[in-house]
């Protein structure tokens, strides 16, 4: 059925922005223009205050844990209006962004948490569409 | 006796109905998610665009302010003829950027050296007013091109959000309650002939009962 | 890619635009005339951005609406104020929001 291609077809292009490989901090640190080519092709550049920023939320030893961008993930098992945010380097990271309590591994955010988020780090955190 | 029972081809209609429903659910819980994304992202870039605006426009009163300078001082011919003989040539450095997949403009102004045969600016004592003429109008171009930048997001996300609105509807009010209309009616129609095969069987045993 | 912007609109925005490094410039006589050009200004390979008075762009009225629905991408049309500060009350990005708060009520009615 056409009908049923054309969802498909919509999911495919749902994270299609999302980089192929991400980078890590240190890796974007070092880098004069770091950057992140997605699956469609676009290039993504991080603009270096945010990628600054971070530098001072984390531990040195932090630096190649926390990849980027960030994922904001969107799942609708997790009811509309909620996020999550996974990664111990990535939780630890926002978790201070939103001044929130430091969490575990992962992190549930909320629709005005997510609007914050996005923000305070426009080039370094994009949404993942997972079902 | 036992009497083989064929799988009804409905059977399997079902199946494959159902694996529909749940398709196009799925599909209409991910468009949702993305429709509150882009409404977020939107909102954002309108609350830069008032900033910008408001930025953009007091720039641009220093720079007319600037040139009123210029033109009181040394007049309104000497003025434009400095402006048709400006050295400095600007050009925009015109790129695209992407936001969630959605492509907006990036637009960077760089200055160029006209011909350097062209005369400068003429006397140097109005050379300076002109100079700061001339960058307070630099200035304005930045803060509009920044601006211009911002509104054009603005468009390409509120046309996306369009767009996935739309799809959203055609789904929740279209093709899923079809879809579960279908489904209701297969399913009654199963009931219906699993009711017909018992009956009938009971007759068949009733029947075979009698003969004994 | 590198472009040149171009300026529309009264002669001190033309002087002052182009005093900071605009190409070209067409001072507002006639609509016909200005349409013109702009057409011209449209056309060209070499112009990425145009600059025109918020003023200049209300006396061209539909023919100016028409040519920003139909041009090609490039070059970037840019509405900016005069120097008498004179801004529309027919805002686009107004009636845009307009359309997505509707959206925004629609979500928050149909229950988060």
């Amino acid at each position: 059925m056409s009908a049923d291609r054309l969802i498909k077809f919509e999911l495919s292009k749902l994270n299609v922005h999302l980089p192929v490989r991400r980078l890590s901090l240190r890796e974007a640190l070092s880098s004069s223009k770091p950057q992140v080519v997605a699956r469609d092709g676009s290039v993504h550049t991080f603009k270096r205050e945010e990628l600054e920023l971070l530098a001072g939320l984390l531990p040195q030893a932090d630096r190649d844990k926390l990849q980027l961008p960030i994922l904001i993930a969107l799942e609708p098992k997790l009811g509309r209006g909620t996020a999550r945010i996974s990664g111990e380097a990535e939780v630890k990271v926002v978790s201070q962004v939103l001044e929130k309590e430091p969490a575990a591994r992962e992190l549930l955010i909320y629709r005005p948490e997510v609007a914050i988020l996005r923000r305070k780090l426009p080039t370094t955190t994009q949404y993942l569409f997972l079902w | 006796m036992a009497v083989a029972l064929a799988v009804p081809p409905t059977r399997m209609e079902l199946l494959k109905l159902r694996q529909r429903v749940s398709l196009a659910q799925r599909g209409h819980d991910l468009l949702k998610e993305k429709m509150d994304a882009l409404v977020i992202e939107f909102f954002e870039v309108v609350r830069q665009i008032q900033e910008a605006r408001a930025k953009a426009l007091e720039q641009l009163m220093v720079s007319h302010r600037a040139l009123s300078m210029c033109l009181a001082i040394m007049g309104t011919l000497e003025t434009k003829q400095a402006s048709k003989e400006a050295k400095r040539e600007l050009q925009v450095e015109i790129s695209t950027r992407h936001i969630m997949g959605i492509a907006v403009p990036a637009v960077e102004v760089e200055e160029v050296e006209r011909n350097a045969l062209m005369r400068g600016y003429g006397l140097h004592m109005t050379s300076s007013l002109l100079d700061k003429a001339s960058r307070e109008f630099e200035r304005a171009l930045k803060f509009l091109i920044g601006l211009a930048e911002l509104e054009g997001s603005a468009f390409a996300i509120a046309r996306e959000l369009e767009k996935t609105k739309r799809r959203v509807n055609a789904l929740e009010y279209i093709l899923i309650p079809r879809l579960k209309e279908a489904l209701k009616f297969i399913m009654m129609r199963l009931d219906e002939m699993e009711r017909e095969n018992f009956t009938r069987l009971k007759r068949i045993k009733a029947m075979l009962e009698e003969r004994e | 890619m590198s472009f040149k912007i171009a300026v529309v609109g009264d002669q001190d925005t033309a002087t002052g635009f182009g005093l900071a490094g605009a190409t070209y410039a067409h001072i507002y006589a006639t609509k016909e005339e200005t349409l013109g050009k702009l057409g011209e200004f449209f056309a060209s390979d070499e112009i990425g951005l145009v600059l025109i008075t918020h003023r200049v762009a209300e006396e061209l009225g539909h023919d100016f609406l028409w040519m920003m629905q139909t041009k090609r991408l490039l070059p970037i049309v840019l509405r900016i104020p005069d120097k008498t500060g004179y801004v529309p009350k027919v805002d686009e990005l107004r009636e845009i929001i307009k359309r997505t708060v509707g959206v925004e009520i629609m979500i928050k009615k149909m229950g988060e």
